[in-house]
């Protein structure tokens, strides 16, 4: 195949380096034009933007940014400057000498240390944490859109990565009638997160229980892996994980692990929880405590999932939760679910 | 051994010596076989069962309910004899109780060995849920065992005394410590044992009945997503059936031991007694079983029809007719039928050793049916046979219960001594 730059590919465009960074500059706003915009003083932003490019380039040191920086930074943003963490003076990975960190007006330390005191702070008031939300989670499928593709089975074993065996979510198909006269309802199946949980109730050690947020957590810490909420679980929404894993079918496979309920717990290892412990669907806690919605709602092709604050009377699942097409599985049980279906 | 025989009659243990090696041999290799089993499971997890998420309790689950069973029931006849002073029933109150804290221990062993987080089991006695049964119960199999070890301590007490007045060494030291220092042989001595024997047996009674092995049946009845267990009559066939496996174990150690142990021969009046009190339970045990299948078949309910189904008609069903109604109703009621066979100590050993086997099929057919059937219509089936690791370590634990025992019966005065100066 020829190669001179007159003998361009089909459907390629024809363009040079040049040009590209043309395109790019065009695109870049202006520096003044988007500072102007707020209170801080415009010529210390692009003058402190332009040499923090040079710092970067390699033409300027960390510390000489600094020290050039330090006293005009504190004068215009004051406190807010003198208690916020230097992104340059880290425990681990400091861009500028010690001296230069130590005479800086941010006297508040390090981003690590600012992290976990705050943490512990959190921690001390028992306010906030996981699960603390003041929304009560609901979640509402309409089976009139439910196409039956498995997308949020899918979806859920990668993103809480769970083992073979265990799946959070399935999806149940059921077929009623005789050819040709046939119908099909596919039931998508996540933890119902009941209002009166029965696995909540058998649980020896209290080891699952309800969040502010409805959700039915699992303490992994504490389950001993006795499988009576498994037993009790009308919905067979509880999975016990047998320590099986997927690496005959992917290198690695263990190495990373979801966050479940805001825990991260490393990689997967053996006698380690949550091997020989319970799971279920959580509803995606560490998404919606980041404003995410859960991976199965997000990722169906229909739209047929919908998550929401099932208390706000406007939300669009405390509507559909309410309309005369919703119902719930399994309500004889007096488990009270939160999620339910539009048949 | 020799030494004390010429002065004084107490001479626990086999009879004959080849007899006790065959038998140490069989028990070691349940153990060993049990040893390597256990090893495999610790190193390989849950994956070496066939326990899955849809039948999530399997073999281990149904043995330790079969074991807590067996305990509560040898208790309970016990309690026939230090309670209820049914004449005649003295001379099986420590085998039955002795017999009872084994059972429970190996119990105990089979609800460890089932956990999926073993190095957690006690966490149970620091985090507890008031309304989960399986939390009552295990302090209520604590509270079971003080009862029992206390029992078998004020029935045995007076008996560990005398033997270590008349030993001396290494054996003084072990009886007299059994004795935990009281080591009086007076008449109000044993007078003061009777009557706190009596207090811990009525406390035991409810306990047992209720807590230990009813609460047992209300771990699985209170399950409304089973509706095979869920119903009221079902903890109270788990109390009667405890009674039937725990008579019929009772009675098949009384002959077995008082053969080969004690090298006596066996009162036929006691025999008699116990094999009516297991003719008893084996009615019981059949009509109220009846009458819980006819009531799930009269509900017309489908999960109940399908699970009786599996269970009458399904690949296991060998296990209902074969051992569940064979060995352990219509086998040792045939057994029994005749006087004079409920006289003659080896077919009432056959016939205990029947009900023995055949409550396990009833255990395996209260966990495993269950759970065949999907919660939901279009979740999958349920399908369960034990591995050969479950099997090992179930034969592993029996083995450790059976050592446990024979060692506490070649040891322990497990027969009221007769003779000496109290006779």
């Amino acid at each position: 195949m020829s190669t001179t730059d007159d003998d361009t590919l089909p459907g390629i465009p024809n363009v040079g380096k040049a040009d590209l960074d043309a395109m790019v500059e065009n695109e870049r706003p202006d520096p003044r034009e988007e500072l102007a915009d707020v209170e801080a003083d415009t010529d210390l932003g692009v003058a402190m933007a332009e040499d923090a490019q040079r710092v970067a380039r390699g033409e300027l040191s960390g510390d000489e940014y600094w020290e050039k920086y330090d006293e005009a930074a504190a004068a215009e943003f004051g406190e807010a400057y003198c208690e916020t963490p230097n992104p340059a003076v880290d425990a681990g990975d400091q861009t500028v000498t010690t001296e230069t960190a130590e005479s800086l007006s941010c006297a508040v330390g390090s981003m690590d240390t600012v992290s976990t005191e705050s943490a512990q702070i959190e921690g001390d008031e028992s306010a906030g944490g996981i699960g603390a939300g003041d929304e009560k989670w609901g979640m509402v499928i309409d089976l009139q859109k439910c196409v039956g593709c498995d997308s949020c089975t899918v979806a859920c074993k990668s993103e809480n990565r769970t083992p073979p065996g265990v799946s959070y979510n399935v999806v149940m198909e059921e077929e009623h009638g005789e050819f040709p006269n046939v119908t099909r309802t596919n039931v998508p199946r996540p933890c119902m997160q009941c209002d009166n949980p029965p696995c909540v109730q058998v649980c020896p050690v209290s080891a699952t229980y309800k969040m502010d947020d409805g959700v039915v957590n699992i303490d992994y810490d504490r389950c001993i892996g006795c499988r009576y909420c498994n037993i009790a679980c009308p919905y067979g929404a509880r999975y016990f994980d047998f320590g099986e894993n997927y690496d005959d079918e992917v290198d690695g496979a263990g190495e990373l692990t979801s966050p479940e309920y805001g825990v991260d717990r490393g990689s997967r290892e053996e006698g380690k929880s949550p091997i020989g412990n319970i799971r279920k669907c959580s509803f995606c806690t560490h998404r919606l405590e980041r404003g995410e919605e859960p991976a199965c709602v997000e990722t169906c092709v229909g739209d047929a999932r919908n998550m929401g604050d099932l208390e706000n009377p406007d939300s669009d699942v405390a509507q559909m939760a309410d309309s005369s097409r919703a119902f719930q599985l399994k309500e004889d049980e007096g488990t009270d679910p939160n999620v339910y279906y539009l048949k | 051994m020799a030494t004390q025989r010429s002065h004084f009659e107490f001479d626990p243990g086999f009879e004959d010596n080849r007899l006790r090696v065959a038998w140490y041999a069989v028990v070691v290799v349940l153990v060993a076989v049990g040893a390597y089993a256990t090893y495999l499971r610790l190193t390989g997890g849950m994956a070496t069962t066939n326990l899955t998420s849809v039948v999530p309790w399997g073999a281990w689950v149904a043995f330790y309910i079969y074991f807590v069973g067996l305990s509560a029931g040898a208790f309970l006849v016990s309690t026939m004899a230090n309670v209820f002073e049914v004449e005649g029933m003295h001379r099986i109150d420590r085998d039955a109780l002795f017999a009872a804290i084994i059972s429970m221990a190996v119990a105990l062993l089979f609800v460890w060995i089932d956990l999926g987080r073993m190095d957690r089991m006690y966490f149970p006695f620091i985090w507890r849920q008031l309304t989960s049964a399986l939390s009552w119960e295990v302090h209520a199999y604590v509270a079971y065992i003080a009862i029992l070890v206390t029992e078998l301590y004020f029935s045995m007490r007076i008996d560990l005394a005398r033997v270590a007045d008349r030993t001396s060494g290494l054996r003084e030291t072990f009886y007299g410590a059994l004795t935990l220092g009281r080591r009086a042989t007076s008449e109000e001595s044993q007078a003061f044992d009777q009557r706190w024997l009596k207090r811990a047996g009525i406390v035991g009674i409810p306990l047992a009945i209720f807590m230990v092995h009813g609460g047992t049946g209300v771990l699985f009845a209170v399950s409304k997503a089973r509706p095979y267990w869920n119903s009221g009559l079902f903890p109270v066939i788990f109390v009667i059936s405890a009674l039937l496996s725990g008579t019929a174990l009772v009675m098949m150690i009384y002959v077995l031991r008082t053969r080969l142990f004690d090298g006596e021969s066996v009162d036929p009046d006691l025999l008699d007694r116990l094999a009516q009190l297991v003719i008893g339970f084996i009615v019981i045990d059949a009509a109220l079983t009846a009458i819980e299948t006819f009531i799930a078949i009269a509900s017309v309910h489908p999960h109940e029809i399908e699970t009786w189904q599996v269970i009458m008609y399904g690949p296991m069903s060998w296990s209902f007719w074969w051992f569940m109604i064979g060995f352990s109703w219509v086998f040792p009621m045939v057994l029994l039928s005749k006087k004079s066979w409920r006289r003659t100590p080896s077919v009432m050993v056959l016939a205990g050793l029947s009900v023995v086997i055949g409550i396990v099929a009833v255990r395996f057919n209260i966990v495993v049916p269950a759970q065949i059937m999907p919660v939901m219509e279009g979740l999958p089936h349920g399908s369960y046979f034990p591995t050969l690791v479950e099997w090992g370590t179930s034969a592993g634990m029996i083995g450790v219960g059976l050592l446990l025992y024979t060692l506490g019966a070649e040891t322990l005065p497990l027969t009221p001594i007769t003779g000496g100066d109290h006779e």
